[in-house]
């Protein structure tokens, strides 16, 4: 019995000192985390709508339903909306676009824990350098490409989906990636038609 | 009927056969489906077959050659393993498919292990499976029979997977190879005229591929697209690789169990895994997938049916 | 410090990179070597990230080794352990995210690498402050090597790229390669090798 409190004090102070720690490291990194997160959001926000000078949030209650893309003379460019789908590993978490007439604009993957080198290429590049190149020092200054697999979205109609191809091997990614910003694009414009 | 081929305790009685004899004897009743497939599919056949043939020699030559042990090509094994690869492969594949692949089946499966006889895999499924992993859009596109213009038709049991109809392929055409699939595949006839050679000459016995193909069979008929009992099990019989796999892979003596009991548990379980495959799994073909798996299975299997040694208590 | 204790500490560092390498010798910590040696990128993060955490949580176990009473040695050393793997996580969050994107969940799966927790309990339970650093140094580094050299390969024959360049526009990899299995197959054909090396010696 005496040997169990001790035990638990010492397992206790252990405890102690780390949570303390992490606090002070949580404390310190915090800002940035949140920084970086934000810093990223709007940046994809630019991405989809390009031409967008303003993003409005539409809310319910505390949580941010879609962003309103409105260009310099307040034209309602269209609505920018996060869509989550269950992939193989991870939830993948989906910035997308749509007009009001029903055509994605642009998607961008925020958030993906699948599968390095599988389902993780639903974010792959490719690149128009091979290593040759490269070390000759004939690499393209070109401006960086989009993934290939978020490109296939762009200016499609969210009734027409079944045109983008899924990636080899990694078909579960894929198909959460096109059926949840399919799903949630309707929502949106479904939500946006009651507002009006 | 005597059992004829049980597994029993010394003393032996010597037979005049070979494992030389044995390969190049399989080897010769796989050319009829070769000769069809390559009638079937045109010039790239052959020329794919040849490939492949060259490569697994080779290669088992050059590795025995690096670890200083007796090069044993004459044994007709790497023929054998080149030869069931290429009938494993789709007509239209690159010419390096078959290179890789014979050389994955000979060094690692089944150099690696030690060599003949120390195999746990079936070498030409195994770069089969190695092909069909890393290469899925090139072995998974076909093209049409007797039409010699490359144009990339599905096989049948695709059609069925993907629930398209399947045309005017009839049973006839099944059973002489006119439809899309692999090189050996396809010509039923020819692999059965091989297959009875072989089993006259009691090189492979009946149970296994008999027990393989009625499992598929009667599970694909059982278990029919519209319930019980409404399933097209001939078909399924004629269908994708299950002649060539029942009669030529599963049969092979390394990687099968050793005692008849043993290899009738070992053939239903890759019919049943075959059906399973087909009916509900990812590819439309199982044939490769089930056998491989059964193989894995084979020393365990053996463990269970292996004779008793009289005396010994059962454990 | 002379230098019959230097060669010691420098012993200590040099046997976690080739005589006692976790990979290919220990075989430790073989899951994140299958997940994420895909790439060089991914192979070196990791290791990083596994070296801090193993170098850590080494010197704080060979600190207070004597406080902890062997009982309930494993909890004690595990809370050590996460702290370690959820600073590297704040970290990687604050400062590179696109590499904890790309490590994904095999980050905070650091914790249960069974180096860390195998070096703590073999190693830095017994021995002194900067043994137990040498240690930690040396298997770190050994990690990253053995993740590198895995990787290499696998992003040459699994993805046809060498550090995310391709190396042709005409080259189709072997995707199994880049799969778990093809990083079991590699794995397996590298200790081969390295056996067979050990052997002819």
């Amino acid at each position: 019995m005496k040997g169990l409190i001790k035990y638990g004090m010492i397992l206790g102070t252990i405890c102690l000192i780390s949570a303390g720690l992490l606090a002070c490291v949580n404390l310190l990194t915090k800002e940035r985390i949140l920084a970086q997160i934000n810093n990223e959001e709007t940046a994809s926000l630019k991405e989809i709508f390009p031409d967008a000078v303003s993003f409005s949030p539409v809310k319910q209650k505390d949580t941010i339903l879609y962003y309103l893309a409105e260009d310099s003379h307040k034209n309602i460019l269209g609505a920018a909306f996060k869509a989550h789908g269950k992939g193989y590993s991870s939830v993948i978490e989906t910035m997308a676009g749509v007009t009001p007439d029903g055509t994605i604009t642009a998607i961008k993957v925020l958030n993906q824990n699948e599968t390095p080198g599988l389902g993780s290429r639903i974010c792959e590049v490719e690149a128009d350098t091979t290593i040759f190149e490269a070390m000759k020092g004939k690499a393209k200054q070109t401006t960086p490409k989009k993934p290939w697999f978020q490109e296939q979205f762009c200016n499609k109609n969210i009734d027409n989906f079944d045109s983008i191809e899924a990636i080899t091997g990694a078909t579960i990614s894929s198909r959460a990636v096109i059926t949840s910003v399919q799903k949630r694009a309707k929502e949106v414009l479904e939500m946006i038609k009651h507002n009006q | 009927m005597p059992n004829r081929l049980k597994v029993a305790v010394s003393p032996h009685i010597h037979k005049p056969v070979s494992v030389s004899k044995i390969m190049w004897s399989v080897s010769l009743s796989l050319i009829p489906a070769g000769i069809a497939g390559a009638f079937i599919f045109g010039f790239p056949a052959l020329w794919i077959t040849v490939i492949s043939l060259i490569t697994a020699v080779t290669t088992e030559a050059v590795i025995q050659k690096l670890t200083n042990k007796k090069i044993s090509i004459k044994d007709g094994s790497a023929f054998l393993t080149g030869l069931l690869l290429a009938y494993n492969l789709p007509p239209s594949v690159p010419f390096w498919i078959p290179v890789v692949g014979s050389f994955f089946s000979i060094a690692i499966g089944k150099m690696i292990f030690g060599g003949l006889g120390q195999n746990i895999f079936n070498p030409a499924l195994a770069g089969r499976a190695f092909l069909m992993a890393s290469w899925p859009s090139y072995m998974t596109s076909f093209t049409g029979p007797l039409k010699f213009d490359a144009v990339t038709s599905a096989t049948p049991l695709a059609l069925l997977k993907e629930g398209k109809p399947l045309g005017d392929v009839s049973y006839m055409d099944m059973f002489l190879g006119l439809r899309g699939g692999c090189i050996g595949e396809v010509c039923i006839i020819a692999l059965l005229i091989g297959a009875a050679y072989l089993l006259f000459r009691r090189y492979i016995n009946w149970q296994i591929p008999f027990t393989f193909i009625l499992t598929v069979g009667l599970f694909t008929w059982i278990c029919g697209p519209r319930g019980f009992l409404t399933g097209d099990g001939i078909f399924h019989v004629l269908s994708g690789g299950l002649i060539l796999g029942a009669f030529f892979m599963a049969t092979d003596y390394v990687t099968s169990p050793l005692t008849i009991n043993g290899q009738i548990i070992f053939a239903f379980g890759c019919g049943l895994l075959t059906a399973i495959i087909r009916l509900w799994g990812g590819y439309p073909e199982g044939v490769s997938y089930a056998i491989l798996i059964m193989n894995a299975a084979t020393p365990i299997i053996d463990r269970f049916t292996k004779t008793r040694v009289y005396g010994i208590v059962r454990y | 410090m002379t230098e019959k204790q230097q060669n010691r500490c420098f012993q200590e560092f040099i046997k976690g990179i080739i005589r006692e390498n976790p990979t290919f010798v220990l075989a430790l910590g073989l899951c994140p070597t299958l997940a994420v040696s895909t790439s060089v990128s991914n192979a070196i993060g990791m290791g990083a990230a596994s070296t801090f955490v193993l170098i850590g949580s080494n010197l704080i176990v060979s600190l207070i080794k004597k406080q902890i009473p062997e009982e309930i040695r494993i909890p004690c050393y595990i809370v050590i352990i996460a702290t370690f793997v959820t600073v590297v996580e704040l970290i990687m969050k604050a400062y590179s995210p696109a590499l904890n994107r790309a490590l994904g969940i095999y980050v905070p799966l650091i914790v249960v690498n069974c180096i860390v927790l195998g070096r703590a309990e073999a190693f830095a339970s017994k021995r002194t402050f900067v043994h137990s650093f040498m240690d930690a140094l040396g298997m770190g580094i050994g990690f990253t090597l053995a993740l590198m050299i895995i990787s290499i390969i696998r992003e040459f024959f699994g993805f046809g790229k060498i550090i995310n360049y391709p190396v042709s526009y005409n080259f189709h990899p072997a995707l199994v390669i880049g799969m778990p299995a093809g990083a079991l197959l590699v794995i397996g054909l590298l200790l081969g090798f390295f056996n067979l090396i050990k052997q002819k010696k």
